[in-house]
Order: C-alpha cells, then sequence, then structure tokens
C-alpha cells in the first residue's frame, strides 16, 4: 500500500467519531435519551449529571447557543498538548470550568486543562482534528 | 537505502517525495496529539479506577461485616431464604460514548438503594440486621457497576492506544526515514549529475580550446 495511502486512511479516521449534527444543550436536556449519531454511524450518549452541570454554568436563555459536544479541536500547528475551543457560549462554558477569564469567541487551552474539562465533561466534550 | 536506490532520480520524483513526507509529517504529528490524548485519557480512567476500587473495597468490607452480623443474629439459613425471596433487580441504563472512535460503555445508575418494603423478603421473620446488610451491600453494588464501567473503558483505551503507538512509530521509524532516504539519493544523484555534466563542458571547452 502506498504511503499516502495508509496516511489519508488513518487521516479520515481520525475524525469519524465526531457527530454527524450537534445538538443544544436546550434539545439534550429536553430529550429523553440525549444523543447524537456520530459519522462513523455509532451512537454517543451524554450522561444526564454533565447536562445538569452545564445547565447550571449558563443561564437559561443561552442554552440554545451551546452546541453538544462541545470540540476541543487539536492542530499541530498551535503545537503539541494545545487545544482550541471554538464558540461564544462553549468558551464561556468552559471558562467556568476552568475558573478562567474570557476575553474572547476562542479559547486556546493546553494539556493540563484539557485534562481537567475531560474529567468533568467526559460525554459532553470529544476531541477534533484539524489538518 | 536499498528502497531508496529503487526510485528513479529525476526532478519530478523528488518534488512527488516531498509532497509524500509532507504527508505522513502531517500524518504522524496528529496520530502523535492523538496518542497524547489517549494517554491522557487513559491515564485520567487508571486514577478514578483506583479511586472507584479502593472505595468499592471499603464498601465490601463494610457490607460483609453487615452480612455476617446478619447471619449470626437472624441465622444462615433465614438470611439465605431472605435473600432468595429479595427481587433482583436494578435499573441501569447501559449505552455508548466514543473517545476518539473508541466505543466505550457508559452506564447510568438508576436508584439501587430500596427500603425494606420493597426489597420483597417478609418484614415480620427477619430482623433490622438484614436490613442494613442489604443496604450496604445495594451501596456496594452501585460502586461495582461504576468500577466495571471504568474497568472497560481503561481496557478500550489501552487497545487503540497501542494501536495508535505501532502506527506512529511506524511513520516515525519506518516510513519518514524511507522517504527521506530516497529524497536524500535524489538530491545525491542530481548533485552528482550536475557535477557530471560540468565536468564534462569543462572537457569539452578545454578540447575546443586546444582545437583552435
Amino acid at each position: 500500500m502506498k504511503v499516502e495511502r495508509i496516511v489519508k486512511f488513518e487521516l479520515g479516521r481520525l475524525n469519524a467519531h465526531i457527530p454527524e449534527r450537534r445538538i443544544t444543550l436546550k434539545l439534550a436536556l429536553s430529550s429523553a435519551k440525549p444523543v447524537v449519531f456520530t459519522k462513523d454511524g455509532s451512537v454517543h450518549h451524554f450522561k444526564r449529571d454533565e447536562l445538569k452541570l452545564l445547565s447550571k454554568l449558563l443561564p437559561e436563555g443561552e442554552w440554545d447557543s451551546l452546541q453538544l459536544p462541545i470540540f476541543i479541536s487539536l492542530e499541530p500547528k498551535l503545537g503539541r498538548g494545545a487545544a482550541r475551543i471554538r464558540g461564544e457560549a462553549e468558551v464561556k462554558v468552559i471558562c467556568k470550568i476552568l475558573e478562567k477569564e474570557r476575553k474572547e469567541s476562542e479559547l486556546i487551552i493546553y494539556r493540563p486543562e484539557v485534562a481537567v474539562i475531560r474529567r468533568k465533561l467526559p460525554t459532553t466534550t470529544q476531541y477534533m482534528f484539524i489538518w | 537505502m536499498a528502497a531508496a536506490l529503487s526510485v528513479s532520480p529525476n526532478r519530478m520524483e523528488l518534488i512527488k517525495l516531498k509532497q509524500r513526507t509532507a504527508l505522513a509529517q502531517k500524518g504522524h504529528d496528529l496520530l502523535k496529539d492523538k496518542m497524547d490524548a489517549l494517554v491522557m485519557e487513559l491515564f485520567d480512567t487508571l486514577r478514578r479506577i483506583q479511586e472507584s476500587r479502593a472505595k468499592a473495597m471499603e464498601q465490601l468490607r463494610k457490607s460483609y461485616s453487615a452480612l455476617s452480623n446478619c447471619m449470626a443474629v437472624l441465622g444462615t439459613v433465614e438470611t439465605m431464604q431472605a435473600a432468595r425471596q429479595t427481587r433482583k433487580e436494578v435499573q441501569i441504563e447501559v449505552s455508548t460514548r466514543n473517545i476518539m472512535g473508541i466505543q466505550v460503555p457508559t452506564v447510568e445508575i438508576g436508584e439501587t438503594e430500596r427500603n425494606a418494603l420493597t426489597r420483597g423478603y417478609s418484614l415480620h421473620l427477619t430482623s433490622s440486621s438484614l436490613d442494613i446488610a442489604a443496604k450496604e451491600l445495594e451501596r456496594a453494588l452501585r460502586l461495582l457497576i461504576g468500577l466495571a464501567e471504568l474497568e472497560e473503558t481503561a481496557f478500550a483505551i489501552a487497545r487503540e492506544l497501542e494501536r495508535t503507538k505501532r502506527r506512529v512509530n511506524a511513520l516515525e521509524y519506518i516510513l519518514i526515514p524511507r522517504l527521506k532516504d530516497a529524497m536524500r539519493f535524489i538530491m545525491m544523484r542530481l548533485d552528482e549529475m550536475e557535477r557530471e555534466n560540468f565536468t564534462r563542458l569543462k572537457r569539452i571547452k578545454a578540447i575546443l580550446e586546444e582545437r583552435r
């Protein structure tokens, strides 16, 4: 097999776990089974405890703007261990969890912070690889 | 170097090789990022397993102590009979979540602790020590289910980590060095050809000057 095919196959597989469509926090809270369907056809469930935690961190009026799962984007150009969070509501929630001051609608976080977020929100956050 | 020698040394091939190396390097960087994230997930899961196991063991110790006490007060046969009469059902919802392409189970446990009336055994034939033992065991059950979820998650992550590590190593130690070797070989060959041409031209120039 050619190098390109192996690498392209691996790169294609990297984001197979990303959902086809994200759902809002409001929809997830009102749903009996808060799930999203991923690109590879599997089902990703959100834990109710996490949804409740997120609902406490965000005012009710903003539940509609928080898209779940929150993407933790890993980009090689940012350097090893750095990740980016995009979106107003997403950044707001992450900043509250990390007890950081929010400045922009984008946030760069580092490995220890990623670990904290993943520990607190294991199902409502997902890694995304960007190249 | 054997692979490097099989490429034809021309500029087109060199450009192609450069593109392939860049792609392989990009793939390597991303897979390394994935591997880092998996290591982080694995260590976090292992830490949670450790905590969860310690709690479960402590709870089991309490449960077995309460059960021994109950057997001493109520009698072994009566305790076993009450255990047979108990409703053996727990509300758990097993679903899946996805960590970088790995399907891991998520278990949402309903209320495992019941009161004496809902357990199903006869109240007037048993003592309060049975209620205490049952309560402790129900608490232990909750912790054991949580521990099972974490252990399965750790196994799944470890399997994927091993696979990713193999891919990263293959790119890092075999594919990329092989491509770089081939590139070096072509560059050396092109330089050599340039030197040959230069010498040839000098030689031709010398011959022409001799003829003049």
